[in-house]
């Protein structure tokens, strides 16, 4: 039996980017979509300086803007761009507020953003990546949060899930993938080997080039792509799954998700 | 002490264009940031604050719009800020730049520091700083990595950074300093502060506020004259392909890189 807090859909929330102008506005509109995801049953996402792009924290913009937190409901993105007290102002941040969902993934770097250093984790390794991430908030908070990690389906199989086993070796809870559009064999592969909960992401932009150069994959025509009818047949080909849905448009689409996601 | 942190709005993009009859960038239609090396400046003007007390104040000379600019650095921490906007100051070239900025900080009065970034991204001419200690009488210290307040006689303990090394000195306050990026790692700002920083009042000064000699600022008190603009010499396109096994290529592009020492 599934539990209802993997299968509840997961939405992406982005948070403001940094700056003065308009902040305003700009933070009433992202309190807006998160009370309104929450209102639904499913769980809000905050990204991690997507792109590298300098954003709010998901949990200063919860204290500030004064924003529920219901359990199981909110999770938050954390990259390995901080500083180590940044990284525990948000750790400890996220601990105050309940926030107890963490996707761990090593990040999108930025000339702007910091960069933790290996012996500042732990790490023996160049550099730090989600697995030395996930292995030191696992052993100084414990199991006070639930953490995640990414699995890419485009990456060559035999290095991703050999980089899958050291995430969940490391501590990682739950997987969520990189958007997929149709059935995929190594996910249904992991679904099928793993323990623990795998949440696929699906892509809900109409523009599927975008996902293409994401992931530099050619994910065929992109004249036809219809994301609710993708996700639609997402949950026919892995029925039970949980879902993350990434750029869903909150005018045209919040409203039409197909049931299965909302606990 | 106060401390005075020089700013500049700068475009962000490096594919700006030149106006063809005055040779000066086109910033119209540009998105703006703060420029990267002034967020050095800010940092060390923010950390000596908080280790040694005292004001830190940020001013910059540039349009209505570079108030964006001031906001930034008064969410980072800056106490106060001033904008010095007057259309008699446009056209300024480095020198003219500096008088206003130097006529601004002895305006504020009491000033024992000003720090500057290296230089701006745009210009690149890493001449303001060295124009204010001018106009002011002041001593200065350029290519800044290292910086401390002394203990003994609260001079400023600078490490310069040189071709051949580094140069370990002391400053009598009041003095300028330009920083290198090395000094320090700009924090990220909280949403707190560009909260603080967006119900800020900044203040706008023009000539006669600064008591600047109209004379003295804009384009016709400009020494400098763009003669001509162009690109760079092309760099040197000697290629060779190596074709041979992956290791026996690697090691004989190590010898190759040790032939013109490149390595």
């Amino acid at each position: 039996m599934p539990n209802s807090q993997d299968t509840r859909y997961r939405v992406e929330v982005s948070p403001p980017k940094h700056g003065a102008e308009t902040l305003t506005a700009r933070l009433e509109r992202f309190a807006a979509r998160y009370r309104q995801v929450i209102a639904a049953g499913h769980a809000v996402c905050i990204t991690d300086n997507a792109m590298g792009h300098l954003c709010f924290q998901g949990h200063e913009l919860i204290r500030e803007l004064g924003l529920p937190v219901p359990p199981g409901q909110v999770m938050i993105h954390l990259n390995t761009f901080h500083t180590l007290a940044d990284l525990h102002w948000i750790l400890d941040g996220c601990a105050e507020l309940g926030v107890t969902e963490l996707l761990v993934v090593s990040g999108d770097g930025a000339a702007r953003l910091p960069k933790l250093a290996p012996a500042e984790v732990g790490g023996a390794g160049a550099s730090v990546t989600s697995v030395e991430l996930l292995a030191y908030i696992r052993r100084h908070y414990g199991r006070q949060f639930r953490l995640g990690a990414a699995f890419n389906p485009y990456e060559p199989a035999e290095h991703e899930l050999e980089k899958l086993r050291r995430k969940v070796a490391a501590g990682a809870d739950f997987i969520i993938t990189q958007p997929i559009t149709r059935a995929n064999p190594l996910v249904g592969q992991i679904k099928g080997e793993l323990k623990i909960p795998v949440i696929l992401e699906a892509w809900m932009s109409p523009k599927l080039s975008l996902l293409s150069d994401c992931i530099g994959y050619d994910l065929g025509d992109a004249s036809a792509f219809d994301p609710l009818a993708c996700l639609a047949e997402l949950h026919r080909s892995y029925p039970g799954s949980g879902f993350y849905l990434a750029l869903l448009d909150f005018k045209t689409q919040f409203d039409r998700l197909p049931a299965g996601g909302a606990a | 002490m106060k401390i005075v942190v020089c700013i500049k709005q700068v475009p962000g993009v490096s594919a700006v264009s030149l106006d063809p009859e005055t040779k000066r960038l086109v910033r119209e239609g540009v998105k703006s940031i703060l420029n990267p090396f002034d967020l050095h400046a800010l940092e060390a003007g923010v950390r000596l604050k908080e280790r040694h007390g005292g004001e830190l104040v940020a001013i910059s000379m540039g349009p209505p719009k570079a108030e964006q600019a001031l906001r930034e650095a008064l969410a980072l921490g800056a106490d106060q800020a001033v904008l010095l906007c007057d259309k008699r100051f446009a056209g300024s070239d480095t020198w003219a730049t500096s008088y206003v900025l130097a006529r601004a900080i002895a305006t504020l009065g009491n000033v024992g520091l000003v720090i500057c970034g290296k230089q701006a991204i745009d210009g690149d001419t890493a001449q303001v700083g060295p124009g204010i200690a001018a106009h002011l009488g002041w001593p200065q210290a350029t290519g800044v990595t290292a910086l401390e307040v002394a203990a003994d006689d609260g001079s400023l303990a600078v490490t310069r950074q040189q071709d051949g090394g580094h140069d370990r000195l002391r400053l009598p306050p009041p003095a300028v300093l330009a920083v290198f990026k090395e000094l320090n790692q700009p924090r990220v700002p909280r949403l707190s502060g560009w909260l603080a920083a967006e119900r800020a009042p900044v203040p706008v000064w023009n000539a006669e506020a600064i008591g600047a000699d109209p004379a003295l600022v804009g384009l016709n008190a400009s020494p400098t004259r763009v003669v001509r603009t162009g690109p760079p010499p092309p760099r040197n396109k000697d290629s060779r392909r190596i074709e041979t096994t992956p290791a026996a290529a690697a090691a004989q592009l190590f010898h190759e890189l040790r032939r013109i020492a490149a390595i």
